[in-house]
């Protein structure tokens, strides 16, 4: 009887297990802008804080997920390409889309490498008129001017992703636009990827 | 306590924002790669006359490479840290004398208050303004300058330029920076504190400079986009609308899944079809500059009807009193 009883209580707290467990995954289906921006951020505070023992290797292997599940890199990249995208061909376009997002988490890996008590902080939310909703938020240095960040995000699918930063009112996606059309105007798609290789090789030896 | 804001103490993070923002702006902006401008150039509204600007950039690099460099570097190595703070909140605190001149003539009295006592604080207890004590108690530094007192009266921006020694500018920048020159006392104590204002500057552009180095893949457009964003937040303190240009570059990558790449002409940027964040930006401009210019107009129409009715009310009484004189007479 006592052991039928344990039975049934470990199967009761399976079931429970189970539904706490998805109900953690709809939760993260489901994530509001806001709460998409707060763990991403969230983790980056995780990996700078560990960064010097993780090093260049482990805060990219750290910061993989992260990035690539909270931004919409393929978006971005298809942005930042703008009409030149429909002039590649698919698998251009697939070379693009893997080297961009290496390029995005290496740069994060290599900006982001210490920690001496860096804060984010949420300043509030506003929704476009588009569907988009920016985040506001600010990054609080200390014995420094804090930095503004404002996070601007995109249905996709059932979640929320980012699909520009702009630092001080400086739009990265912007920045990148113009630097990645004019390359591919004056010097074409292979010269592109080899810069962006090497901006992604000098990440990992700074 | 003593705030600390020069390239060696930087975090990462300051570098990265800063290396956005004001390594373009301060005494020669460039850093190491770059290629000499190919023939075919991509149009930019924003930039005619980029053929010129990239040969300049490139000649300002070279010159930073080869001279402004290698001194500031020796600077920062001789010089110790807290000394270089010193100087550069020195220079800074001098600069507060342009910024509370730009607050008054941008009508913003409270912030000019606010960096009076800057003002006052550091040149009294911050020792002539090498220590940054008002940071400390909470009074921040605000950033004006001419060539946003020029933005907020309306003045366009004119085009990119980047001049030779000083660096990424714009047509409105000249003015500007004449201006602040000309109110600034630095300007006017003679050759060894005017090289040491400029030894600081490169010493605490570096960070920047090397950021822009590290993250660029074309350092020219890279250095422009940033520096014109900069200065177009700067001047709309911080409000600028940045957020629409995502809805705008999405609009465009709709219209080219739709219509197919059959459109000819410039591609990218030069398209006038929809055009991109920084046109927006400049159209808003144009279009803030038409709506002060209206401002101005209605002001003198007021003006003037105000002179109108004056006018009149002076001849009404004229007639008074030549009806009352000619009561007297009878």
């Amino acid at each position: 009887m006592a052991l039928k009883n344990i039975k049934l209580a470990v199967i009761f707290i399976f079931c429970l297990l189970m539904a706490a467990h998805t109900s953690v995954q709809a939760e993260e289906k489901g994530a509001t802008a806001k709460q998409v921006v707060d763990k991403f951020q969230t983790e980056l505070i995780a990996v700078m804080k560990n960064g010097k023992q993780l090093g260049y290797a482990g805060r990219y292997d750290k910061l993989y997920d992260p990035v690539s599940n909270s931004h919409d890199l393929t978006k971005i990249a298809r942005i930042v390409i703008g009409k030149e995208w429909e002039k590649l061909s698919e698998a251009q376009q697939q070379k693009l889309v893997d080297v961009f997002v290496r390029l995005s988490v290496s740069s994060y890996a290599h900006n982001f490498k210490d920690y001496s008590g860096e804060s984010f902080v949420f300043d509030s939310e506003e929704e476009t008129t588009r569907g988009g909703v920016v985040v506001h938020s600010h990054l609080i240095i200390p014995d420094d001017k804090p930095v503004k960040f404002d996070y601007m995000l995109k249905e996709k699918g059932d979640s929320w992703r980012i699909i520009n930063i702009i630092a001080n009112g400086v739009s990265d996606l912007a920045l990148k636009r113009s630097e990645y059309t004019t390359i591919l105007q004056r010097e074409g798609f292979d010269a592109l990827i080899a810069k962006i290789n090497e901006k992604i090789d000098n990440y990992s030896k700074l | 306590m003593i705030k600390l804001y020069c390239g060696n103490r930087n975090t990462n993070i300051q570098k990265i924002v800063s290396g956005m923002v004001m390594g373009a702006s301060i005494f020669l902006g460039g850093c190491a790669t770059t290629e000499v401008a190919k023939p075919q150039e991509t149009e930019n509204k924003a930039d005619p006359y980029e053929h010129f600007n990239r040969t300049m950039f490139t000649f300002n690099d070279h010159l930073d490479d080869y001279v402004a460099k290698p001194i500031s570097d020796g600077y920062r190595w001789i010089t110790p840290q807290f000394l270089q703070t010193g100087v550069y909140n020195f220079f800074n605190n001098l600069k507060d004398i342009n910024v509370v001149i730009n607050d008054v003539l941008q009508a913003k009295f409270a912030q000019s208050a606010h960096d009076t006592g800057r003002l006052a604080v550091n040149t009294t207890m911050g020792l002539a303004g090498f220590v940054d004590v008002a940071s400390n108690v909470g009074l921040e530094k605000n950033e004006e300058d001419f060539e946003q007192t020029l933005a907020v009266w309306g003045v366009p921006r004119g085009s990119y330029l980047v001049l030779p020694l000083l660096g990424p500018s714009t047509m409105r920048g000249i003015p500007g920076s004449i201006f602040d020159t000309a109110a600034n006392p630095s300007s006017y104590v003679g050759m060894p504190v005017q090289l040491v204002s400029m030894l600081n500057a490169r010493a605490s552009a570096e960070g920047s400079l090397k950021f822009i180095d590290e993250a660029a893949l074309d350092p020219y457009v890279f250095t422009r986009e940033s520096f014109l964003q900069w200065r177009n937040n700067l001047a709309k303190d911080g409000k600028a609308e940045s957020s629409l240009d995502v809805d705008n570059l999405e609009d465009e990558l709709l219209a080219t899944d739709k219509a197919a790449p059959s459109k000819p002409g410039l591609p990218g940027i030069a398209n006038t079809g929809t055009p991109p964040g920084f046109t927006l930006r400049l159209d808003e401009e144009s279009k803030e500059f038409k709506q002060v210019s209206n401002s101005f107009s209605s002001v003198s129409q007021s003006f003037d009807t105000t002179s109108k009715s004056f006018e009149e009310a002076t001849r009404k009484l004229d007639k008074l009193k030549k009806s009352k004189k000619l009561r007297k007479h009878r």
